[in-house]
């Protein structure tokens, strides 16, 4: 049998041609697309090209990636490696926590996390000010380092993607009344403040790990 | 004790022969996987050496403006004198003694930079700023050659390959003075040696450049080496320069003429990108003369200097990258217009 590639949109089309933006070596030969390639490598690239729409930092953690996961699962470990989410406390809604993000005053952060462990993926879905929507997602893979690096440890994959709510507050009123400032206003701050988180879960995990103490301590995992 | 101050006092510079329109090599262009490729689209024009010029004749040529405007004295009482020739007439001992008997010199200092490359005038200012700053002399006469367009990449095998219509030709010397006229700021030269196999010279069927054979030389690029020497020198020269910049305490920004060499007009966007620094205030001549690898820093300057476009007080900053990245230099200098 052959291969049923782009089948479908060749019948549908009536034509071969490739559809608009497809760039396939068949019909884009490389010698052809190289330079395109090469016209796209730069010295520096525009801050809004990096960090514009989708938000993303990855870095190797010298800490088993089994354990890594378990940690993150945990949502309070945001009260460890976090910069500002502090004072987690469970909501009467199991599995949704309340904190505050000491970024701006009485700020509350509601959070959900969605973990799977055979992907090893840890999803934080979050909102400021009420926990009904949770529209702030912080998307992080645990990858074994092994397997892509070629040592032991993990790496960590950590993607936020601009929701339109970032650009403008969907629930004014939900927040204290005398606070001015919105999450969105520190998007643009968002790659070096996220950089600077995981450069905190990195150092925490790989004490622990180093020094022979339980990746996710005593109390996050009984109380 | 603070150090005499060294200035780049003057260039000059010269293109050999008639400019080689791009069409010279539409005429040999074989079949070619890189024909495509902007790394290797080619200027408009360029020069070539000629069959018989050598690189002394070319030198000769470059430091008539020198003598021109300074004097043949200044020239003949020269105490140091650096040279860097790409395609050595004789390899085995460079042309640094032939330069100076043809130039008239005695100098005490007689070196050859072989391992600049085309960050060959940076790494030569370097060495003449720390030799007259540390007494021993008043004068350096720097010598650069590109030649291999006319003698390698004008072969009449390899001149069908898309790379051959990029380099140029020509030559440059540079003057430095123990003065205050237009004061070296600061130099960064750093070698990166792990890159140094490689460029390498191809042929086929295979043999040692110096061993017997008629298979024709050219300079070895495969699709992945290039995106890897292109990576290399969009962060070496950039880097370089900052680093400078930082030690003498000024922006990027504040550059008023950049020089650089100038492999492929993508190079040449991503250094001003990096830098920060406008079009109008990065010169080339890459259209005119195509990649001058170790000689496109002092001619940039000599025309950048001959057009007006760099004036007495302009930070001029000159950087580049050598080979395939194991070499990289920049260096600051406060220009202080032609005495």
């Amino acid at each position: 049998m052959s291969l049923a590639a782009l089948e479908d949109i060749a019948v549908h089309s009536g034509t071969t041609h490739p559809i608009e933006g497809v760039v396939r070596i068949e019909t884009s030969p490389l010698e052809e697309t190289a330079p395109m390639f090469m016209a796209k490598m730069r010295s520096v690239y525009p801050h809004d090209e990096v960090f514009g729409q989708y938000c993303t930092v990855n870095d190797y953690v010298d800490c088993p990636p089994d354990e890594l996961f378990e940690y993150l699962a945990h949502t309070r470990s945001l009260e460890e490696w976090t910069y500002t989410l502090r004072d987690f406390t469970e909501t009467e809604e199991p599995g949704l926590w309340l904190a505050y993000d000491r970024l701006l005053p009485d700020t509350e952060i509601y959070t959900r996390t969605v973990a799977n462990a055979e992907a090893r993926t840890v999803d934080y879905h979050c909102a400021w000010d009420q926990g009904k929507h949770l529209w702030m997602i912080y998307l992080m893979r645990v990858l074994d380092a092994q397997v892509v690096l070629g040592k032991p440890g993990s790496v960590v994959l950590w993607t936020n993607c601009r929701h339109p709510f970032y650009d403008a507050n969907p629930y004014p009123e939900a927040g204290p009344a005398e606070r001015t400032g919105w999450v969105g206003d520190f998007w643009d701050i968002f790659g070096a403040g996220h950089g600077l988180e995981l450069n905190n879960l990195k150092s925490i995990a790989e004490y622990r790990h180093r020094n022979g103490l339980p990746i996710t301590p005593d109390w996050m995992s009984t109380s | 004790m603070n150090q005499p101050t060294v200035s780049l006092a003057d260039v000059s510079t010269y293109l050999p022969g008639e400019p080689v329109g791009a069409d010279y090599y539409a005429q040999f262009a074989g079949s070619d996987d890189l024909a495509a490729n902007l790394m290797f689209r080619a200027p408009k024009f360029r020069h070539h050496v000629g069959p018989d010029e050598t690189a002394i004749d070319m030198v000769e040529r470059a430091a008539q403006g020198l003598i021109e405007r300074h004097g043949h004295d200044v020239i003949a009482n020269v105490d140091v004198l650096i040279t860097h020739t790409q395609v050595p007439d004789m390899g085995f001992y460079g042309e640094g003694g032939g330069i100076a008997h043809r130039l008239g010199l005695r100098p005490s200092w007689v070196l050859d930079l072989n391992n600049g490359g085309c960050a060959a005038f940076v790494l030569a200012l370097k060495v003449a700023r720390q030799l007259l700053s540390s007494g021993q002399g008043r004068t350096a006469l720097i010598a650069v050659t590109a030649n291999a367009a006319g003698h390698v990449f004008d072969q009449a095998g390899v001149r069908r390959k898309a790379q051959s219509a990029v380099p140029g030709d020509g030559a440059a010397v540079g003057l430095v003075t123990l003065s205050d006229q237009s004061p070296i700021l600061d130099i960064e030269c750093r070698t990166y040696g792990e890159y140094a196999g490689d460029m390498v010279l191809a042929s086929d069927p295979p043999r040692k450049w110096w061993a017997a054979g008629n298979s024709e030389l050219s300079i070895g690029f495969t699709e992945t080496k290039i995106t890897k020497v292109l990576a290399r020198g969009n962060q070496q020269v950039p880097e370089v320069a900052l680093a400078v910049c930082d030690r003498i305490g000024m922006s990027s920004k504040d550059i008023d003429l950049l020089v650089t060499n100038q492999p492929n007009r993508v190079f040449l966007r991503n250094w001003r990108e990096a830098l920060e620094v406008p079009e109008s205030r990065h010169l080339d001549t890459f259209d005119k003369c195509g990649n001058l690898f170790g000689a496109g820093i002092p001619i940039n300057l000599d025309h950048a200097i001959s057009d007006g476009q760099v004036k007495a007080g302009d930070l001029v900053m000159m950087a580049a990258f050598a080979h395939a990245g194991d070499f990289a230099g920049a260096a600051a200098v406060r220009w202080g217009g032609r005495s």
